[in-house]
Parts: structure tokens; sequence; C-alpha cells
């Protein structure tokens, strides 16, 4: 037939499909295209078999899967420096949750530092509150991750926990008890652990312990911490609170957990049998260790810091490779401390100092 | 290509024909051509617009703009769909059983290497030979201070096992972690096990151990398998032996073959052991950093090691509580390393890496066991002192060699010097006709006896001949 004619019965709608139709085609050819580009060690995954600090590429499901690759890992080129954002260093903030607080959540977004340098680890136990907790954390999760790109982080692990935690209740008074502490610490320890040693990827440069009920932080929080250069270095842990008295809202202490060590204590714990355990905070136990919720000036240097023997994990910067030469945080009293005390005692063992910065505030929930 | 409205058995009407027309019968309004041109225009603009911004959104994906997280999001800047962020898992599911092969249940199998080239093709034979599912094994290499081609080997392998035309061959995850820890000590076998070399060597050691360990444990690891690359003889079955026993820590005897002027075997691992009184009280007076090292007459510790308890005919299920591990194939449950414990890098309870493993483990009440009959076996890299000795056996052998060499030769020369047995009987016979001459002139003179006795000398001189042959056969048997 001839082909003006052929040109004159066409519709408009038939060009318009065939455009359609067109960049259907150059986005289904150019998108085809992405899944051959290799990895290179940092950044994403080619496969589900991958660190869960990376994102990764799920393959088609049309296909059949590949083999996973071979990957290095430069570990050698890996740093933790002073300035983390020039050397694009990652940071794996780790979260043993129990309540979900929309403040937390809230607090994380803020946070200054390149999200897609941050991955998260969450690690929730299989109870009742634990259930709620996950429903509520996958909501923010799905929000977040698929909200503007700038906010998004680069990967989120959430785990449950295998441990049976020997507490039903996470009330305030009954999680603090004395009798209660020394289960509550030990399962604690465990959930950390867990959560540490199974996210902490090979490409993991920080690792940022948060509480889930720390609901304020200053936005450049990592970035100050990381300043300083230590190896592990905690803020000073304070609670907002209405103060009747004077009428206003006021802080008060909250984490005790990080101290340098007295004398009275050392003495108490070499009185002490093996398996005995030395808290912080309580009357039957007056240890006299100096206690840096008690050395908050309000005027002082906020970037004065001193050298710590005991460290909370309310928040706690920590360089990887601490946590890589194995310090953990003990299930089972080690000199006489457990989880976050005993962290630190195990890092100093390994030539690892702690450090506190007294004057520089983040605040707990207040319930 | 011909197409007919009636393509079967109507082809009468040519295509060129205007005669037959299938065009619809009803009316068509013409549209105004300035109407027409202007529509062709729009059209013409839009397809021209629509190519530009798919050109343009393809080389400047930033560009893209957002269009939500709906069904649209397809076309949108989100790096690309594919790309997942968010895992999920559940540590109730990766506890670890007895029968982990039925329950797809992960293994994830960690080698430290070090100046291991010579060992990898071994390794890689037992890798490929194990029965365990091996979609199932992910591995794991931590390469530090090698000197020598260690990495650029692993790669290949690792790279040509991942290749295998079948996909059931092929591993899990794949990590090589390059760390070098700037170790002093060298890694050759007398340096390695010298007494006053084993506190630091073990804790630095320990500490490759670690990161290697928390670089590559997964929330999907049911199980840890740590095994060294210089195993020699191994089941290809272990992964599933050691695991049907369903205990937290479990490790196998390990011996080692033994050149037979040494014996033939000998207990390999000492590092197994269960503690004793003795030991306890040894390490109450040392101090805070001393490390007890088993297998040192520095320290006798009289505990019961795994490796002596072997019995070649035992059962080779039979089980044994132990306090100290050693490294060099450690099956664990993953969940043990889940909970914190790990090689302490510093002396815990005076012990330090795999020894320090168990007590660790001990600690957090784990079960920590050892198959003293199921035996497998490590290389034999002859120690300095073998090495001595070898050369002295060799310089022996050289030196019997040359006796030897020495001896055939002057018997030779002994043959040459003197003539071959043909000869002899040649000379034997002239003799002999000499002598019946003789004695023929003799008949007539004296009588036979004579004769007689001039013959025997000569007989006797045949044997003596070959007698230094004789000689060397008993020196032989002495040398």
């Amino acid at each position: 037939m001839p082909s003006p004619r052929s040109l004159r019965r066409q519709n408009p709608i038939t060009l318009v499909l065939a455009g359609i139709l067109c960049i259907g085609f150059f986005i289904f050819f150019f998108s085809g295209g992405d899944g051959a580009l290799s990895t290179s060690g940092t950044g994403t995954a080619a496969n589900v078999l991958s660190p869960p600090s990376l994102p990764f590429r799920k393959s088609k499901s049309n296909e059949p899967a590949p083999a996973p690759p071979v990957v290095h890992y430069h570990m050698n080129k890996l740093t933790t420096s002073r300035t983390p954002i020039a050397n694009k260093e990652t940071v794996l903030i780790l979260t043993p949750l129990t309540r979900f607080y929309q403040g937390y959540w809230d607090n994380l977004l803020k946070l200054s530092y390149p999200h897609e340098y941050i991955s998260l680890g969450f690690i929730i136990p299989k109870t009742k509150e634990g259930n709620q907790a996950y429903a509520a954390l996958q909501a923010q999760v799905t929000k977040t991750q698929s909200g503007p790109k700038a906010k998004r982080f680069a990967s989120i692990t959430i785990l449950r926990q295998d441990t049976e935690n020997p507490l039903q209740s996470q009330n305030e008074a009954e999680r603090h008890k004395l009798e209660n502490q020394k289960a509550r610490r030990a399962a604690m320890a465990k959930a950390r652990n867990s959560l540490l040693f199974t996210t902490m990827g090979p490409t993991t440069s920080w690792i940022l312990w948060m509480d889930a009920d720390i609901v304020e932080t200053p936005a450049s929080l990592i970035q100050d911490l990381a300043a300083y250069d230590v190896p592990i270095i905690a803020p000073n842990v304070f609670q907002r609170f209405y103060n009747n008295e004077k009428k206003a809202m006021d802080i008060r202490p909250y984490d005790y957990n990080n101290w340098v060590d007295s004398p009275t204590a050392q003495a108490m714990a070499a009185k002490m049998g093996k398996d005995e355990v030395l808290f912080e905070g309580y009357n039957e136990m007056a240890t006299y260790r100096s206690l840096m919720v008690m050395m908050y000036d309000p005027s002082a240097d906020p970037t004065t810091k001193v050298k710590l023997d005991g460290v909370g994990g309310a928040t706690l910067l920590v360089k990887a490779e601490v946590h890589r030469d194995g310090a953990m945080f003990p299930a089972f009293p080690f000199y006489h401390l457990i989880e976050t005390e005993g962290f630190a005692k195990m890092a100093a063992r390994l030539n690892w100092a702690s450090y506190g910065l007294p004057h520089y505030l983040v605040y707990h929930y207040n319930e | 290509m011909h197409r007919h409205a009636y393509g079967n058995g109507h082809a009468a009407y040519s295509p060129s024909g205007g005669t037959f027309s299938i065009q619809p019968h009803k009316f068509q309004p013409r549209s105004q051509p300035s109407l027409r041109k202007r529509r062709q225009l729009i059209q013409r603009l839009l397809l021209v617009g629509s190519l530009f911004f798919t050109a343009l959104f393809f080389f400047f994906p930033d560009l893209r703009p957002d269009l939500g997280s709906g069904p649209l999001s397809l076309f949108t800047s989100n790096e690309d769909p594919q790309l997942e962020t968010v895992r999920y898992y559940d540590l109730n599911n990766v506890q670890g059983t007895a029968r982990g092969w039925e329950r797809e249940e992960r293994i994830l199998l960690c080698a430290p290497l070090r100046d291991a080239s010579p060992h990898l093709d071994m390794f890689f034979s037992h890798l490929q030979n194990m029965t365990y599912p091996h979609n199932l094994i992910d591995l794991a290499f931590l390469v530090g201070d090698s000197k020598d081609d260690t990495l650029e080997k692993l790669t290949r392998k690792l790279e040509e096992l991942q290749a295998h035309p079948e996909p059931k061959k092929r591993f899990g995850e794949i990590s090589i972690m390059e760390k070098d820890f700037g170790q002093k000590v060298n890694q050759d076998v007398e340096s390695r096990h010298g007494f006053a070399a084993q506190a630091g060597r073990r804790k630095s050691m320990a500490q490759a151990r670690n990161w290697l360990l928390s670089a590559a444990l997964r929330p999907t690891h049911s199980w840890v398998y740590w095994r060294d690359v210089d195993v020699e003889t191994a089941p290809t079955t272990i992964l599933e032996d050691l695991m049907r026993h369903n205990k937290d820590v479990i490790v196998p005897n390990v011996w080692r073959p033994l050149p037979d002027w040494l014996g033939g075997e000998q207990p390999y691992d000492l590092n197994s052991w269960q503690e004793s009184e003795t030991a306890l009280a040894l390490a109450d007076t040392l101090d805070e950093d001393a490390v007890i090292v088993e297998g040192y007459a520095e320290y006798a510790t009289w505990r019961p090691h795994l490796a002596y308890l072997r019995d070649p005919y035992g059962d080779p299920d039979m089980e044994m509580e132990i306090d100290g591990v050693g490294g060099v194939s450690i099956l664990a449950k993953a969940r043990v390393f889940r909970s914190g414990v790990h090689f302490p890098a510093f002396s815990f309870e005076k012990h330090a890496e795999t020894e320090g493993f168990g007590k660790m483990a001990k600690r957090m009440k784990f079960s920590v066991v050892g198959l003293p009959h199921y035996t497998i076996w490590h290389l034999y890299e002859p120690s300095v002192d073998d090495l001595r000795h070898m050369e002295e056996m060799e310089k022996e052998r050289k030196k019997k060699e040359a006796e030897e060499a020495a001896k055939k030769e002057r018997e030779d020369k002994l043959k040459n010097t003197f003539d071959t047995p043909s000869d002899w009987k040649a000379e034997k016979a002239k003799v002999q006709d000499m002598v019946q001459q003789a004695r023929q002139e003799a008949k007539g003179n004296e009588g036979e006896k004579a004769g007689v006795k001039l013959g025997e000398p000569v007989k006797k001189a045949v044997p003596k001949v070959g007698s230094p042959k004789k000689d060397g056969k008993v020196h032989d048997a002495r040398g």
C-alpha cells in the first residue's frame, strides 16, 4: 500500500502509544544494564548474602540466582579519624529496643551526619511489648526509607532476640531493683553482643550505641564525639523533668554507669566472690566512685574530657576496631563488672581507653 | 508479504488492483488542512520532547522528578527499585540443631591465612569434597602480613570455585578481609612454637580471629566452623559428624603423621584439654597478663589432653568434656559467638586465643566437648630438630652411598686388573695342559703324585679372587 495513505490514516492515539512504548523501552533497556554493575567492597552489595550494614541489589525474580561473588574488603584502608565525613567513614548505630519512642526516631532523623553513611541495627525481644515496639519501628522505617532521599539511611537491620528476657516487666522501678540487676544486665549484654557481632560489617568504622530512650542529642552528635579521636567516648546522660519547686523545666542526672574507679570500690571487689557483681548507684553498695553525672557544670568548657573506668551504654561512640579486637559486653562478672561497665574493663585489658564528656549532654526520656 | 483479505482460495484479485477495498464503508469527514498541520506539529513536539526528557533523565538521574512511592516510583530516581535497604531476621531461627543440613542451616567457615600459599591446593580440595550442601556454607578468610602470593592464589581459587557449572556446588557468601596487624613474629615452625614467642603470638592470632569473625558473622548463621588450612586428612563428612553431637562447641582430635624413624604418628594439637587442680593452682600464682600455654615444660599442668586419649579403635562418637580447645578445627554454634564469646587477645583466666575461647565458653555455661577417637590429621612440617636430624640422616645416607660406590669401584678394579673368569678358565686349561705336559714328561721320570700336588694351589687361587665381594656384603650389613 502507498505509504502516504497509511500515515494519513494513523490516529494521534497510536502515535502517543508509540511514544510511551518508546520511553518504556528506553527505561527497560537502560535499567537492565544496572544489574550488571559490579560492586566495589563498599557502598552496595551485589547479593543478598552480604553484610547487613550494606544495602543490596535484589536479583530479578525471573533470573536464576547468580553465584555470590568473591568480595574483597580492604580493612587496612578502613579509617576512624577525627574527620569522619571527609573520610567517608560509616557509622553503625545500634539500639537494643524494648519500647519505641517517637522522640528517639525523630532525634535520629535529625542527626546531621550524612545518612548515606549511617546504618542502623535494632534488636527486639520476642515479648508482647517487643511486638508492639517492632510494629511501631517497622512503620517508621518504611516511612523513612521511602521518603526523601537525604533522610534515608544506608541500611537498617532489625533482629528479633533469641535469648529470653528474664524480666517480664520493663517498668522503671522493677528494672532497677538490685536483685534483678545481674540477670537483667546479663540478658542485656547478650542482646548487645548479638546485635553487635551480626550487624558489624567489614566496612564499618564507628559504632554508636544509643539506647531507645535517648530522645534528645545535639544534631552533630557523631561529628562532635568523633572529633576527640579516642577509642571509646560517652557524653553525659541527663533527664528533663518538671521541677515543682522551681515551677519550670529542669534537668537531672540519669546514667550512673559512667564513672572513675575508687579505692573503696576496688577493695570491695577484692573481697567479693568470683561470681559477684559490683553495681553502681545503689545504697547497698556505696562505692565512692567519681560519677560523671556529678561532674556536670553548665558553665565549664563543654569540650573537657575525663578518663573513665566504667561506661554506660545509653550513648556511646566506639571505634569499630575496639569491638573487632574482641571487646564485648560480658554477660558474666568480668572483674566483678558486667555489661557496659565490663566492656570498658575488657577494652582496657586490650589497651583501649574510655573517655567521658561531663559537660556535653544528651537527654533520656522521662517516664 | 502479501496480505489478502481472503488469502485462501480468493486470490483472484491482485493486491495492486484497486477494485477490492477493505476500507470501512462509512463516512469520514476530511479534516481541514490547517487543523491537520497543527495537530501534526503538536504530535511532533510531544515526540521530540519525550525523547529529549528520556535522554536527559537517563544521562542525569538526579534530575528525575520524585513521583512518590506509589506504582510510579518505577520511573523515579530511587537509584533503582532493586535496591533493598531493610533486612529482618529472627535469631530464634538460627539456633543450630543436630541435623542442620536438613533444616538448611547456614555455616560460616572461617580461616585465618598467612603465608599459606603452599597449602591452598590441599585446602580447596578439602572444601570441594565436603558433603555439607555447599550453598549453605559461607566462606570468610582473613589474609594478613603475607609475603607470598596467598591473596592472589586464594582469589583465583575462589573464583574457580564459584564458576562451577553446577549451581549446587557453588558456595554462599565469600569474603576476603585484608588486614595486616604488623606482626613481627615469624610464621616458620620453630619461631611459631618456641615457648617465649607463644604468648605474644597467640594474642595476635586471637586478634586476627576476632577481626575475621566480627566482620563475617551474619544474622543468618547457625554455625561457625574454624578450620586451619594445613589439615592434611579429614573426613569429608566432618561438618555433619561434628554437628550431629549438637554441642555448643566441639572439636575432633588432631594428630599428625610422622616419618617412620619418628614413630609414624604423633598427637598434634595439645590445646584441647580438661582443667586440672595443678593448673588452677598454677594460674593463681601467675600475674594478670601471664598466659599458660600447653605442651611446654615451663608450665607442667598435668592436664588430661584430648590428643593423648586417642584409641585408634575407640568409638569415634565418644565425647569428653574439655575446658581449653585447639583451633585446628572447631565447630561452634553461632549463638556462642553472638552471645559474646570470642578469642581473648588478652589473658583471660590466664589463657589466650582458642584456649581462652574454651574457657570463656565454659564461663558462659556453654557445652565444650572434644572427640578423643575421631581424628583428623594435620600436615607434618618438620621442625628444626627434625630437619637437622633428617640432614644427618641424609648425610649418612650419602656417606653410605659414597662408600658403596667406592667399594663397587674397587671391585670393578679388581675384576678388571685380574682377568675375567673366562680368561681364568682358558688360563686354567692352559695351566692344566702345561701340567699334563709336565706330568707326561715326569711320568717317565717320577710318577703321578707330584702332579696332583701341583694342581691344588691353582684351584684355590680362583675363589680367592672373588673373596672381596663377599667381604663387602658383610660390611654392608654392618653399616
